[in-house]
């Protein structure tokens, strides 16, 4: 009985994702996002796609079927993650030709430090997982996943350094991918280092991670882009007035 | 142990950095104005003959007291050098899809002025909290006045040449 109902525990999210995933895709769909950020349309599409096959073959699949596909859909989703990082990179910098050249520098060196840093988490991490390939598929994810992150950081660091304007779209498909990928990294580590025993609390963490970054994402998407408008510049009778305030305050 | 800790500190520095990224979003959408900068204000704040002047008339502790609280003033300048220049970019961003060549030219000008400008102020930033824990260091921002107000003739020129949209601009940092 607890174990039925543990795997309906697990199942009710993942039912959940699989239904917010339709709806995205439904999104990207008829808002024709797929011309404007064709990498996340795929991403999404391809998410869902092999989440339905993962969820029959988890229900009527044999066990290593389901190992199968769990790790060509984590793998997929990982090169797509890191495609979507790029395609957001691509949207931030686009007005800003001469920014651009700086930031793929910064970038290139963000990614020779954080695949070090990777390199270095696969070479210090004791294992908690009984069986090796399992231990070795986790571990490159959680490095995987280091780079991703970091990368994500990077670019939310440097266009606040900039000051740079974040559109709508763009903004809500890096805000998701980061949520997502950041409670994922988590999740991860904490698998790597306790585990078999930390399998529920992880499959539930990152499927409700999953549910809220498809939230972010709908939102985001579904809510009208506002035009962007150079700041409110202060009118030229309204720095008098304040001038004459001033000069009123200072002559009292 | 140690890769939980370095994982749990990225974790945290993003999910913060989501949020100031939020926040940031909100406040241009807020539509703040620009606010102008009185450059010779900020001249005097960087003169050093001043310092050295205050320096040899008061007492350590006082002089300490003094520049913490000249540093604090000249910190906010910089900050709207910085949310000026952010402006700036964002505007000669948009400027530069004009049809105009010579438009274009101008508006990737001011862009290339204003990304080195609010790269200045990172390092004033710096070197400004390097000041402010040890008051006896010199580490003027030297250079972001005079890059500030060749930003501001640039613009201008920008400003002549498409004066709708960043003639008011030009006039109002």
């Amino acid at each position: 009985m607890p174990t039925r109902m543990l795997r309906s525990f697990v199942a009710l999210p993942w039912l959940a994702a699989l239904v917010l995933q339709a709806i995205l895709v439904g999104v990207l769909l008829a808002k024709r996002m797929w011309r404007k950020f064709p990498l996340f349309a795929t991403y999404a599409g391809l998410n869902l796609a092999l989440g339905i096959g993962s969820y029959v073959i988890f229900r009527t699949g044999s066990p290593f079927a389901y190992f199968v596909a769990y790790w060509v859909k984590e793998a997929i989703g990982l090169s797509l993650g890191l495609a979507v990082v790029y395609e957001v990179f691509s949207h931030l910098f686009r007005p800003y030709p001469g920014l651009r050249k700086l930031a793929a520098l910064v970038f290139q060196g963000a990614v020779v430090l954080l695949v070090i840093l990777g390199c270095i988490v696969v070479y210090a991490q004791p294992l908690g997982e009984h069986t090796r390939i399992v231990a070795a598929f986790y571990i490159v994810e959680e490095a995987a996943r280091i780079l991703e992150v970091g990368l994500l950081l990077s670019l939310f660091l440097f266009a606040s350094a900039f000051g740079l304007h974040w559109r709508q779209y763009v903004f809500g498909i890096a805000v998701g991918l980061g949520i997502f990928v950041t409670v994922e990294l988590v999740a991860v580590t904490m698998r790597v280092q306790f585990g078999i025993t930390a399998n529920p609390v992880f499959n539930i963490v990152r499927t409700i991670s999953f549910n809220s970054s498809l939230i972010i994402w709908i939102s985001y998407l579904l809510a009208p882009e506002l035009a962007t408008s150079p700041s409110e510049l202060p009118k030229r009778a309204q720095l008098e007035q304040w001038n004459r305030a001033v000069m009123e305050l200072i002559y009292q | 142990m140690t890769t939980i800790i370095v994982v749990i500190v990225l974790a945290l520095l993003a999910l913060a950095l989501f949020y100031v990224g939020f926040r940031s979003r909100r406040k241009q959408a807020a539509n703040r104005p620009v606010r102008p900068l009185d450059l010779t204000a900020f001249y005097t704040l960087l003169d050093r003959d001043d310092e050295a002047f205050l320096r040899e008339k008061l007492s350590r502790r006082q002089f300490f007291q003094l520049k913490r609280l000249r540093i604090k003033v000249t910190w906010k300048y910089v900050r709207r050098i910085a949310d000026n220049s952010a402006t700036v970019l964002r505007l000669a961003a948009l400027t530069r899809l004009d049809p105009d060549p010579n438009v274009a030219q101008a508006a990737a000008e001011v862009a290339d002025l204003a990304t080195h400008i609010r790269v200045q102020c990172l390092v004033a930033f710096a070197k400004l909290a390097a000041e402010f824990a040890f008051p006896s260091m010199q580490l003027t921002p030297a250079v972001l006045a005079p890059k500030y107000e060749s930003l501001r003739q640039n613009l201008s020129r920008l400003g002549s040449l498409h004066p709708q949209d960043v003639a008011p601009l030009a006039s109002a940092i």
